[in-house]
């Protein structure tokens, strides 16, 4: 299923239809946010190498990791950044985002760059305009395509740290911007729920057309308790952790995934777990209250009804049980009942069916029949 | 199907019912209102005869499915079809693109077998005092054998809109994106009403507004919550003193809890669509006919302008489904008896072991 997810990344966006976006969210309960971000990163990445995706090159917003992080991690992978061929570029929102080292006097230009990322890597000195963010990534796009036909993809590291630099709004303008460009293939970025408010992480899943999260794969301790029995489960959601995947289809329906991931060193693995049936559908629909049995409070109550033949005849003023007689009375009540009998008048002797008769399992009713 | 129980009396209002024909696409209804088809016939019929002339509908969208597009689109052909001016107003950079995705009418082909209908009607003869229920399947008849217009359209979603409906329009277009006060949008709205003022005279037509996906994050108004309420306050006073219908989609997981419920009490008829899980063993159980459903439409308000008397529907939710693959219908949903243990009932109407508690029975 994380297949499925750079698969339809890998085939990008029809004529005339906004890219395919894919948020991946996690929280502090899972925090493996980044390792699938790299997974897709490092997946789409080998795609367009292999000249077997619909976008011709990849520009990567970063802002919480430097290029050479993201050089060296493609290249653990076997992707070779500085080929002849460019296919990867890197709009680096983290060495300098204010354009504070150019002003400090006296130190010349410092890169702490690499040179092999200084290749790929564009400084990017002020981030609060968003607008010249936007329009640097898509010339930098546009660059991968030169005269001929064909579209790049975005990947945005953090909306988190965007956030923190731009409003909401102005972030959303970006991503929109990008999405509905007309030679963008596809678009991803990372976001960690928990340091967002709801409405806001909400923005971020509207825009985009596939929405992964992460949640934890054991059920979490409450609170901040952590105890040494804790302590084990919350090391474990480091390593493993719920992968699903709601898939927003062209024509209307949401398609739901879950998998496992569990990360290891030799990187991650994703694998599909039993389902134990979504209850999704049953709660989205009215009710309606066709309900044939009994739950448990209903039938101690129905047992507590006295029926007519019950109470007539014994000389004590009628009373239904409407539900609030408490049982002691009743029970006094059945003790006085028990006295009265001796009296010389006729009587109605009312044996109560038994509730729940059903045939016993050795009686087939079909025996009865004369066919 | 289901269809409001109105109330017809015997009684009927001596209304000039000439002037409301003449106009395509507006049929007058019970106390005095005129109505615009919504595009969907079926939703026609639930909200009894269609959107009032000067009011206000607002859809709200679901994040996860674009269903209020089927409406816009549904909405928007309908009045190409019928010659009444557009405006459209959107948050893409560019939303004359959006014309292009609009569905064509199908044509010609029923038309004949609705004749043959209304030819076999003829030669029923019915009871003067059962003529107030057929009044409306009478009247659409005329209609159609009259007017080259039928009043509610089928769409062919599959279809692109010609081009003759498109040229030679009054459609104009304006992209909401960067207007940072609404300022822009508001006067658009306001020339584009001046020239469906209500007289006491006869109306010489109508218009059609349709906003989509407004407070979208992207647009500059997106977080000024207040000056937004007070657009549409004032696009509502606009809209009740014109002939026309403006109808508006907004995103409400997007907008805090009380500004979303200030935009939904404005509102004369509130809908709602709703995503549905794919492959949803569950449902496809609960449901039939799921395999052509794409989504749930609720109707939360019905707009009643000119009386009292509220509309109480039969269903509140219902199923959207492509007939066909073209043809969008809405239907009641048709459930198996459900073990209603968990969940809340939907619709307020209580259970009977809910309504008993507390009182003494009394024979």
């Amino acid at each position: 299923m994380a297949e499925s997810i750079c698969r339809a990344l890998r085939d990008g966006a029809l004529e005339g239809e906004h890219a395919p976006a894919l948020t991946i969210k996690d929280s502090i309960d899972s925090p493996l946010g980044f390792d699938v971000f790299a997974h897709v990163l490092a997946q789409l990445s080998s795609h367009i190498l292999a000249g077997k995706s619909q976008s011709r090159g990849l520009v990567l917003v970063a802002f919480t990791r430097s290029p050479s992080f993201y050089v060296n991690l493609l290249k653990e992978r076997g992707l070779e950044v500085n080929s002849s061929r460019k296919w990867f570029h890197i709009l680096d929102c983290y060495t300098d985002p204010h354009g504070w080292k150019d002003r400090i006097v006296g130190r010349g230009k410092v890169n702490d760059v690499t040179k092999e990322a200084s290749g790929v890597s564009t400084l990017c000195k002020d981030v609060k305009d968003t607008d010249k963010l936007c329009s640097l990534a898509i010339e930098l796009g546009k660059g991968f395509i030169g005269e001929g036909k064909g579209r790049f993809s975005f990947a945005l590291d953090s909306v988190n740290e965007m956030l923190r630099y731009a409003s909401v709004r102005s972030v959303a303008r970006v991503l929109s911007d990008l999405r509905s460009h007309d030679l963008a293939s596809c678009v991803f970025w990372l976001l960690h729920s928990d340091l967002l408010e709801d409405k806001v992480a909400a923005v971020f899943e509207y825009m985009s057309s596939m929405v992964a999260s992460l949640e934890s794969a054991v059920p979490s301790p409450n609170g901040l308790r952590i105890s040494l029995a804790n302590l084990s489960l919350t090391e474990q959601n480091f390593r493993r952790a719920r992968f699903s995947v709601r898939f927003k289809r062209r024509n209307g329906r949401v398609r739901l995934m879950t998998e496992e991931i569990s990360i290891e060193r030799s990187g991650i693995t994703f694998s599909s777990v039993s389902t134990d049936g979504g209850t999704m559908g049953g709660s989205i629909l009215p009710k309606v209250q066709f309900n044939l049995q009994l739950s448990e409070k209903e039938l101690m109550d129905r047992a507590k009804v006295v029926l007519p033949f019950e109470h007539q005849g014994d000389g004590k003023p009628i009373e239904i049980y409407d539900g609030r007689r408490s049982p002691a009375d009743k029970n006094n009540e059945a003790a006085a009942t028990m006295q009265m009998t001796d009296s010389s008048k006729g009587e109605i002797i009312y044996l109560r069916d038994s509730d729940d008769e059903r045939p016993d399992s050795d009686e087939d009713p079909d025996d009865d029949l004369d066919i | 199907m289901a269809t409001p129980k109105t109330r017809a009396s015997s009684f009927s209002r001596n209304i000039p019912s000439t002037a409301a024909s003449q106009v395509p696409g507006v049929k007058s209804g019970p106390n005095g209102t005129l109505f615009l088809s919504s595009g969907i016939s079926d939703l026609d019929k639930i909200l009894g005869g269609g959107f009032p002339l000067g009011s206000l509908v607002v859809v709200m969208e679901d994040p996860e499915a674009p269903h209020h597009m089927l409406l816009l689109r549904n909405f928007m052909s309908q009045g190409l079809v019928h010659n009444q001016p557009l405006l459209y107003a959107s948050p893409a950079k560019d939303p004359r693109g959006f014309l292009g995705t609009l569905p064509s009418p199908v044509s010609s082909k029923d038309d004949k077998s609705l004749d043959r209908d209304s030819e076999q009607e003829k030669g029923l003869r019915i009871a003067w005092q059962y003529k107030k229920y057929f009044g409306e399947n009478q009247q659409n008849s005329n209609s159609q054998r009259d007017n080259k217009f039928e009043y509610c359209n089928e769409f062919d979603l599959r279809k692109p809109v010609q081009r003759q409906f498109l040229s030679g329009q009054r459609i104009e277009c304006i992209s909401t994106q960067d207007s940072p006060d609404l300022a822009a949008l508001h006067d658009r709205c306001a020339s584009f009403l001046k020239q469906f003022l209500k007289t006491d005279g006869n109306i010489s037509g109508a218009g059609r507004i349709a906003i989509q996906s407004f407070c979208a994050p992207q647009c500059t108004y997106f977080e000024q919550e207040w000056r937004v309420l007070s657009f549409i306050r004032s696009l509502r006073s606009m809209i009740r003193s014109s002939n026309a219908v403006v109808i508006l989609s907004f995103p409400p997981s997007l907008l805090s809890l009380s500004f979303s419920k200030r935009l939904q009490h404005m509102a004369d008829t509130l809908l709602s669509v709703r995503a549905i899980p794919d492959e949803d063993k569950d449902l496809a159980k609960l449901l039939t006919g799921y395999q052509d459903m794409i989504g749930l439409l609720s109707v939360h308000k019905v707009a009643r302008i000119n009386t009292q008397v509220p509309v109480i529907l039969e269903a509140a939710t219902f199923s959207m489904k492509l007939q066909k693959r073209k043809f969008l219908v809405l239907e009641c949903l048709n459930q198996a008896p459900v073990d209603g243990s968990s969940g809340t009932s939907y619709a307020t109407s209580g259970s009977c072991s809910g309504s008993s508690k507390g009182r003494s029975l009394d024979f």
